[in-house]
């Protein structure tokens, strides 16, 4: 089951041959739906950091004469920006203690997607979580979503806490791939769980 | 995209389309008309006065995956670019997703007592609505904009970083629908059907490369314009106070 969640990865190595292999293994991680962009100059570099917002970069310490991840963070005031190196030869050591992990040219799968998970403090899902099923609870907040109700009202409603409600329709969010009202209303009405002469237009 | 070449200038222009028929909706959106016979690529952008270089980078972002931020945006040009967009606004409104709508409306069976078939095409109505402001907005605010920096004037209180950080991906949602049709729409196999879900998977495709050559491609460019137009601005001052 992949996360839905997308992770905007940005690849610079000036390397065609590594670049595109780090994207298509990017492209197979199990866990992961990666949006990658490659970069192939300092400039398209910049471009992206001011008009995004990766989450990861992916950086050769060599990269365009020479990265250095501290000084990138200042310049580009994104303090928190996770810089993986990309050693494709060896480096020294202690410059790579700017960066937030690393990985080789002999990169399985299965590391790489453990680092992106690690860095992304995504914890593994259980297989109970990821049941598509609803809870008998989740269904009641379905119904009230469907007929119209605000979060507030939800809560009022069922007796929970604002914040209660939220985490549920996460779940639902997650558990049905479902995030409009209009979908849920499908939803619902496929499954019986309320009628179409019940639904507030 | 399966076929995975870069062109340049000098090849065919029929050898391009036919290695990759998608190839056909760009080159209609650059107004570029087919009955070419064997012209090149740059004499057939050249007797339409379509700039070489812009069609080149779109057609090679999109067949390479179009995951790569280009390298050197000042050998675009930015106008070309924007008309490109503009048609392919045109192109979604006014026809791939009114055409996709019918479809459906012929392939769902609207007599249904459940409602599904209406629930279905309310759905696919608030998302047309919703691309729409988001074409929209781009059309009115973003154009407008970069029409003024063409123009060599850079407005105070607007900048391009403004548009691509908060620029959203719009398929989403038609992808939550055509998922719903898939797993919940309880009907009997139909060729209908069939042909409006293969419309709505291309679509998605089309709407998600389309908001991919804003974002890696026509942002850029527009971010490069506006430093030129710095650059320029700053030079100005010099020789305004060295006089």
């Amino acid at each position: 089951m992949k996360n839905n969640e997308q992770i905007r990865i940005a690849i610079a190595e000036s390397s065609t041959i590594i670049r595109c292999g780090i994207v298509a293994l990017l492209k197979r991680l199990p866990d992961l739906t990666i949006v990658p962009v490659e970069i192939g100059s300092m400039d398209a570099l910049t471009s992206c950091f001011r008009a995004y917002a990766p989450e990861i970069l992916i950086v050769n310490p060599t990269f365009e004469g020479g990265f250095n991840p501290t000084e990138f963070r200042s310049r580009l005031s994104t303090p928190k920006i996770k810089c993986i190196a990309m050693l494709s030869q060896l480096t020294d050591t202690t410059q790579l203690k700017q960066y937030d992990e690393s990985i080789t040219l002999y990169e399985t799968v299965e590391s790489l997607s453990q680092k992106i998970l690690h860095l992304q403090h995504i914890a593994p899902q259980e297989d109970a979580i990821n049941a598509e099923t609803l809870s008998p609870r989740e269904r009641e907040i379905v119904v009230c979503v469907v007929k119209g109700l605000s979060n507030k009202e939800i809560a009022e409603e069922l007796n929970l806490s604002i914040y209660t409600v939220i985490t549920h329709r996460k779940n639902i969010a997650r558990k049905l791939h479902i995030h409009s009202t209009a979908g849920l209303t499908i939803y619902a009405i496929v499954n019986k769980l309320v009628d179409l002469s019940e639904i507030k237009d | 995209m399966s076929n995975y070449r870069t062109y340049t200038a000098d090849d065919k222009m029929i050898e391009l389309i036919c290695e990759n028929y998608h190839l056909l909706l760009v080159m209609s959106r650059f107004g570029l008309s087919m009955g070419f016979g064997d012209k090149t690529v740059k004499e057939v952008c050249e007797t339409h006065e379509v700039d070489t270089n812009t069609f080149l980078a779109i057609v090679n972002f999109l067949q390479e995956g179009h995951s790569q931020i280009i390298d050197s945006p000042e050998k675009l040009s930015v106008l070309s670019l924007m008309d490109y967009l503009k048609q392919s606004h045109l192109y979604f409104l006014n026809f791939n997703l009114p055409t996709i709508r019918r479809k459906l409306m012929e392939a769902i069976d609207c007599s249904r007592e459940d409602g599904i078939a209406y629930l279905i095409l309310k759905f696919y109505d608030e998302y047309v609505h919703e691309v729409r402001r988001h074409m929209e907005y781009e059309d009115k605010y973003v154009f407008t904009y970069v029409n003024e920096l063409l123009a060599g004037q850079k407005r105070e209180n607007y900048k391009i970083e403004v548009f691509s950080r908060k620029h959203s991906q719009i398929e989403e949602k038609l992808s939550e629908l055509k998922n719903i049709i898939i797993k919940y729409y309880n009907a009997d196999a139909s060729n209908l059907l069939n042909a409006a879900l293969f419309d709505i998977f291309t679509c998605e495709e089309e709407l998600l490369s389309h908001n991919m050559v804003e974002d890696y491609l026509f942002v850029p460019a527009v971010l490069h314009l506006e430093n030129q137009i710095l650059i320029n601005q700053e030079e100005g001052n010099k020789k305004g106070g060295a006089e």
